[in-house]
């Protein structure tokens, strides 16, 4: 009983912010009714998308990825491992590299789950935060005594240097393994966990200065919603950078690729993880994306600019950036 | 070949297969255990602190406003709407089916009813 309620007051609310918003949202061509009657989302579900290379229900959908994540959570890094050939790594440390961030910046990590990123993003920064005071101290070789005396009240001030990162996740599993984590590499300044909804994120406007979604866009029901809801939270300025599995262009690679994602990730998914369907799924989902160019284009559409793509690995894994300006 | 090889690799791990499935069931149920616990039994049960440096910027989905944290029972608040999200392990639970309505608030749960 409690359920629907929710709903009809969520739909009342999503109402009057819609009102304000829609002129500044484009319109894909999936999701054009969305817009217009918001309220029948709510009554009819006979709207269906895709689950992997099943068709179901929109709001099955969400449950059914919420039971993959929920099976795969405990194993998940050491699938990635196994299923990249520890690539996935190299893929993450240049995200970081691309984006650069200086001390001070505001992370938010969505789909964020066991925290790869995030603990990358605190890791670039606290390096950076180094070579500049050693670059700061090499410039000052003789400082005179009030330049000493400055140093020695400012030493203690972290306030104005301090990097945030907060991990965001839909499935609560996800983000208990990377909490696990967290504490047992000894890291809490700088770092939440919050359990959230891409397509309704619970941050105020303005807030971040870097949104990032690694390999968790294609997993979203409403992709354009999480696109319109990383642009209300990123302050102007703010960069979005979005990681996932795209096309491979050259047919060669696109032939060895499609050979081992179908035959050999859900056997490990098995062996490893014992869950051949989670892995099934994993494959079908990225097949599903769209490719480089029209995602390209469904960012634009949501009103970022200066929306480019990243190639890595021959197309096997494209990395999308765009500004909010 | 191939597959073969793959034969030998998975008749091999089968054993540790076996091994690993029991594994992941014991992992499964002793965090749900102690959750259940850590909400029946609030008071005696040292919570994992929560962090409200986080409420800085974290908001209601729904309505967007500010949200109160309330300690007693470990919880945040959206007085306008009347919901309280469960905060569980020190992570904020933000989606909006899993809030709880605030019961003493009869106008805003009866409403939509009638509609």
């Amino acid at each position: 009983m409690a359920a629907p309620m929710r709903q009809l007051v969520r739909s009342v609310i999503r109402l009057s912010h819609r009102n304000v918003n829609v002129t500044a949202a484009g319109v894909s061509g999936r999701s054009g009714c969305c817009w217009g009657t918001p309220s029948c989302r709510c009554f009819s579900d006979d709207r269906s998308t895709h689950f992997g290379f099943e068709t179901v229900p929109e709001e099955e959908k969400a449950k059914r990825v919420y039971k993959v994540f929920e099976n795969v959570a405990q194993k998940y890094d050491v699938m990635n491992d196994a299923m990249s050939l520890g690539i996935h790594r190299l893929w993450k440390d240049t995200l970081l590299h691309v984006m650069h961030p200086q001390p001070g910046a505001r992370l938010l990590d969505v789909a964020g789950g066991t925290g790869d990123i995030a603990f990358r993003f605190l890791e670039y920064v606290r390096s950076q935060q180094e070579r500049q005071k050693r670059r700061a101290t090499r410039s000052m070789q003789t400082p005179s005594w009030q330049d000493i005396s400055n140093n020695y009240s400012t030493e203690d001030e972290e306030g104005p240097q301090e990097s945030r990162a907060v991990v965001c996740d839909i499935n609560k599993e996800m983000l208990k393994v990377g909490k696990q984590k967290a504490d047992s590499m000894g890291i809490s300044s700088g770092l939440s966990w919050v359990v959230g909804d891409a397509e309704e994120l619970p941050f105020d406007d303005d807030q971040f200065d870097i949104y990032t979604i690694a390999f968790g866009i294609r997993n979203v029901t409403h992709i354009d919603q999480a696109l319109q809801e990383a642009l209300r939270v990123l302050k102007p300025g703010g960069r979005f950078m979005c990681l996932e599995f795209s096309k491979v262009t050259n047919p060669l690679l696109a032939r060895l690729y499609d050979a081992y994602s179908f035959q050999m990730i859900p056997v490990l998914g098995e062996v490893i993880a014992g869950d051949w369907k989670s892995y099934q799924y994993l494959v079908e989902s990225i097949r599903k994306f769209p490719d480089q160019e029209e995602f390209k284009h469904m960012i634009e559409d949501a009103g970022f600019y200066c929306v480019q793509y990243l190639n890595f690995t021959g197309g096997v894994v494209a990395l999308h950036s765009g500004f909010k300006l | 070949m191939f597959r073969s090889v793959l034969g030998k690799v998975v008749t091999e791990t089968v054993r540790v297969h076996r091994c690993l499935k029991h594994a992941p069931l014991t992992l499964r149920v002793g965090p749900s255990a102690v959750s259940v616990r850590g909400f029946a039994d609030v008071k005696d049960e040292a919570r994992p602190p929560f962090d409200t440096s986080v409420l800085e910027f974290l908001v209601c989905p729904l309505s967007k406003k500010p949200l109160r944290y309330e300690a007693d029972t470990n919880e945040l608040i959206n007085e306008e709407l009347g919901i309280a999200y469960p905060i569980i392990d020190g992570i904020p639970n933000m989606i909006p089916q899993e809030a709880r309505l605030i019961q003493k608030d009869t106008d805003t749960s009866t409403t939509p009813a009638q509609e």
